[in-house]
Order: C-alpha cells, then structure tokens, then sequence
C-alpha cells in the first residue's frame, strides 16, 4: 500500500491547527460562558438560599411576636374583663349606696315631715280642745276653763304624796324659793292668787317668791318649775295619746297606697 | 456518482493537484472542508456569546456537544478534564463530523483514508508521553517503561506502537468498510436498504468517534494515572 508522507504529515497539522482553532473559538469561549453562567446560577442559587433562611429566620421572629402578643392580648383582655367586673361591682355598690343615701335622706324627710306635722297637730289640736272645752264649761258650769285648769292643778299639788313635797321642798329651798308656774295663756289675778297659796301651803314655805309666765310650749295647762324639778298638768298627755294614734292612721294610710 | 471509484480504496487516490511531493488529493481537501465548518461554525456561533441566562439556541447546542465531551472526560479524569478538552473534543469533533458528512453525496469520509487516521493515531501516540512529560517530567515517564523490571520495556514500547497502530487500523477499516458496503449495496440493491445502511453508518461513524476520542484519553490517562499513583506511593513510604 502506498504511503503519502506529505498528505500524512499535512494531516498531522491540519489537526494541531483545528486543535488550535477551536481551543481558540470553540472550547474557550463556550467552557468560559458556561463557568461565568454556572457561577451565577450558583451565587443566585447562594443568594436565593440566605434570602430563603433570612425570611425563615424573619418568619420564625414572626410568628414568635405573633404568639407573644396573642398571649399578651389573652392576659390583657383577661385583666381587662376583670377591672370591668370590679368596676361594674363598684358602681353597683355606689349606687345603691346613693340610693340607699337618697331613701335614707329621703325617710328623713318624710319623719321630719311628719314630726312637724305631729307637733302642728298638736298645738292647733291643743288650741282647739282648749277653746272647745273653755265654751263648753262657759256654757256648762259659768265657769272660765282656765279657772277649772287652775283648780285641776291645785288639787294635784295638794294630791301630793309626802315624799314628793319633800323633794320639791328641797328643790325650793336650793333654789331660793323662787317657783315659777308657766302658763299657755294668761291667769287672771285671781287665780294667781289661788294657785300661790296652794304653793305656800302646800310646801309649807312662806317667803316663797312665785312667778307666773306665760309660755304657748305648755299646751293647755299650769307648769311648776323649781331648781331642777318640775310639775305639771296639761292637755298634752292627752295629746300625746292624739297624736300616737295620728300616726298610726298616717302609717297605715300609707301603706295600703 | 462515485468520486472514489470500487476499485480505489481510499480517497488518497483521487489526486486533484500535484507538484513534487505536494499532493494535493480528496483526503486533504475533505479535511480542510470539516475544518472549515468546524471553525467557521464555532466562530459564527461564538462570536456573540451570551452569559446571561437565556442564550441564543445554537449555542445552547455547542454548550450541550461541549459539556457532553467534558463529562466524558471529567469520568476518565475528574481533576483536570478541560485541559484535555481541546484535544479530546477536537479529536471526537473532527472525526464525527467527518463520519457524519458522509451521509452528503459526493463527499467521502477522510478518516476512510489510512493517512488521516494514522495521522490521529500519531497524534494519539505522542501526546500519551507528551502529557506525561509535561505534566510530570521526563525522568518520572521514562521510569515507567521500566516497571516492574527492565524486561518489561520493550513490551511497554509494543504496547503503546500495537495500540496506536489498532487505533489507526480500527477507523480506516470501520468507515472505509462501510463506505465500500454502501457502494457495493446501491449497485445489488438500488431501493431503501442503503438508507438503511446510511443510517446505521450515522451510528458506526458516531461510535467510532467516541471510541476514538474515548480510548484516546484512556491512553493519556493511564500513563499520567501510573505515575501518579507511583509518586503517592513513594511519598508515603518516605511518611513512613
């Protein structure tokens, strides 16, 4: 077989040429593209892992606030409920208080009421009775009622037990025998005189001073005053009576509306 | 129409120009012809390459031929596979396109000439030791053929003539053989079984490439393989 040395060697550099020719434009270009694109896919690739692991990171801080403040939020709304509670319990407490003030107040009132009432009714009542029962004796006996009231009281002074008159001796006696003997109305000399004797005799003390007064708080009646003690008739006990069973009406009155 | 008639046996015969000892024949012309695509066409291709990570889809084809030989070679030799690249790639380019183009009528293969292949073989034979030396030194290599004792260097230098020599015989014969079985194929049986044919030369001229280019870097690897495995040895005896 024949053998061309020149096409032979001509072979040899035809292939170191193309060897050359594409390390030059074939394998250094294309390997240098694909390592440039391989190191960015890989730093992208990097990056995209940080930022992955960042934004974990991020959604785990996240989600740990979130828990915080979901359990802040309980505690707070628990602690909220409870200051309403106590407050609501508070002003409960307050208002009945007031209300309980204001019906306090309000009774109060109602008895102060009352008692005016009470005491009103019993002058005008004490008034009345004395001007009914003085034209009934005018018109009965010709006598004047306050003559009668007089006579009343002198017979209780002489009605006296012993130790009573002891007592109201004494009481004279420190006082400097002075007595004073009040009056809702006023007493005639006559029975001024009447009722100082029955005084002077009655305590058995001649030097006595006795002075009459008037006072409109002695209803219907004679007061004997000395130091310390007192004795009296009047219409008042009667009153008193009156004016107890005034209140029971008006209590009743008021309960059945 | 046949350029390389039943009676030549390869296109070396088929002389287009001759003065002196310069001939210029259908092997040479062949050659320059893939040479020329090869290079026109990476440098069209390449000559606006793209980084980014879109790219345009001829490049995206060479990107895909070039990392297939890399990971080709990165099997054989994990370390240092892109600087064997240029020569194993050019190796199995070359030879591919060649076998491929055969397929074009009127164009015959030049590795079906004994020259081209021999030419590649020797190409082969002195970058074994040439790698070897360069990345090594010559003493280290040469030491080698001496291995396990003296005696072995002469089959060491059979070893590496025989297989060059299989290399440039493995090629010529395959494309050759085939070419002439094509030729003898349309003269019995003109219809569909030559397409037939032509498609299975694809198949051969591909695998031919790739055993080519593959054996090739074995070759090259193994020596440099050796030695270093010699030299890790010998450090760690000196460690110990």
């Amino acid at each position: 077989m024949h053998i061309d040395w020149f096409v032979f060697f001509a072979q040899i550099v035809n292939f170191l040429i193309l060897v050359y020719l594409l390390k030059r434009f074939l394998y250094g270009r294309i390997v240098k593209a694909m390592d440039a694109r391989e190191t960015r896919i890989r730093q992208a690739y990097e990056e995209a892992e940080k930022c992955r692991c960042e934004a974990r990171e991020l959604a785990d801080g996240y989600q740990r606030k979130q828990d915080e403040l979901r359990q802040n939020s309980e505690r707070m709304l628990n602690e909220a409920r409870e200051e309403a509670e106590s407050y609501r319990k508070d002003l409960l407490q307050k208002t009945r208080d007031e209300i309980e003030a204001v019906r306090t107040r309000w009774r109060e009132t109602v008895d102060r009421e009352k008692d005016t009432f009470l005491e009103d009714l019993r002058k005008r009542a004490g008034m009345q009775v004395y001007a009914i029962a003085r034209r009934a004796l005018a018109d009965l006996a010709g006598s004047g009622l306050e003559s009668r009231m007089a006579d009343v009281f002198i017979d209780r002074i002489r009605d006296l037990g012993s130790d009573e008159v002891k007592i109201i001796r004494d009481a004279v006696r420190t006082s400097g025998g002075v007595v004073k003997i009040q009056s809702a109305f006023h007493l005639s000399p006559e029975i001024r005189q009447r009722v100082g004797e029955a005084v002077r005799r009655s305590f058995d003390t001649d030097g006595v001073a006795v002075d009459f007064d008037e006072n409109p708080d002695v209803i219907s009646g004679l007061e004997l005053r000395t130091a310390g003690h007192k004795m009296a008739w009047s219409l008042g006990d009667y009153l008193e009576s009156l004016e107890e069973n005034f209140a029971l009406a008006l209590q009743q009155e008021a309960q059945s509306r | 129409m046949e350029i390389v008639g039943m009676d030549q046996i390869s296109p070396d015969q088929v002389i287009f120009w001759t003065w002196g000892f310069v001939t210029i024949n259908a092997t040479l012309v062949y050659t320059w012809f893939v040479m020329a695509i090869l290079v026109a066409g990476s440098w069209w291709i390449t000559r606006r390459i793209s980084r980014d990570l879109t790219i345009p889809r001829w490049q995206n084809f060479l990107e895909v031929v070039v990392s297939g030989i890399r990971g080709e070679i990165r099997e054989i030799v994990p370390e240092r596979a892109d600087y064997y690249l240029p020569f194993i790639g050019t190796l199995f380019l070359f030879i591919a396109l060649s076998n491929l183009l055969a397929v074009v009528p009127g164009y015959v293969a030049p590795t079906s000439s004994l020259m081209t292949t021999g030419a590649l073989a020797i190409c082969v034979f002195i970058s074994v030791p040439l790698f070897g030396i360069v990345g090594h030194g010559v003493k280290h290599y040469i030491k080698e053929y001496f291995q396990p004792t003296f005696i072995f260097f002469p089959f060491h230098v059979m070893g590496e003539i025989s297989r060059t020599l299989a290399l440039m015989v493995r090629l010529f014969g395959n494309i050759m053989s085939h070419e002439k079985v094509i030729a003898i194929l349309l003269a019995v049986t003109p219809l569909f079984f030559p397409v037939v044919m032509q498609a299975l030369g694809l198949l051969i001229g591909l695998i031919q490439a790739y055993i080519f280019a593959i054996l090739a870097m074995v070759y090259i690897s193994s020596a440099a393989q050796a030695h270093d495995e010699q030299l890790h040895r010998s450090g760690g005896e000196k460690a110990h």
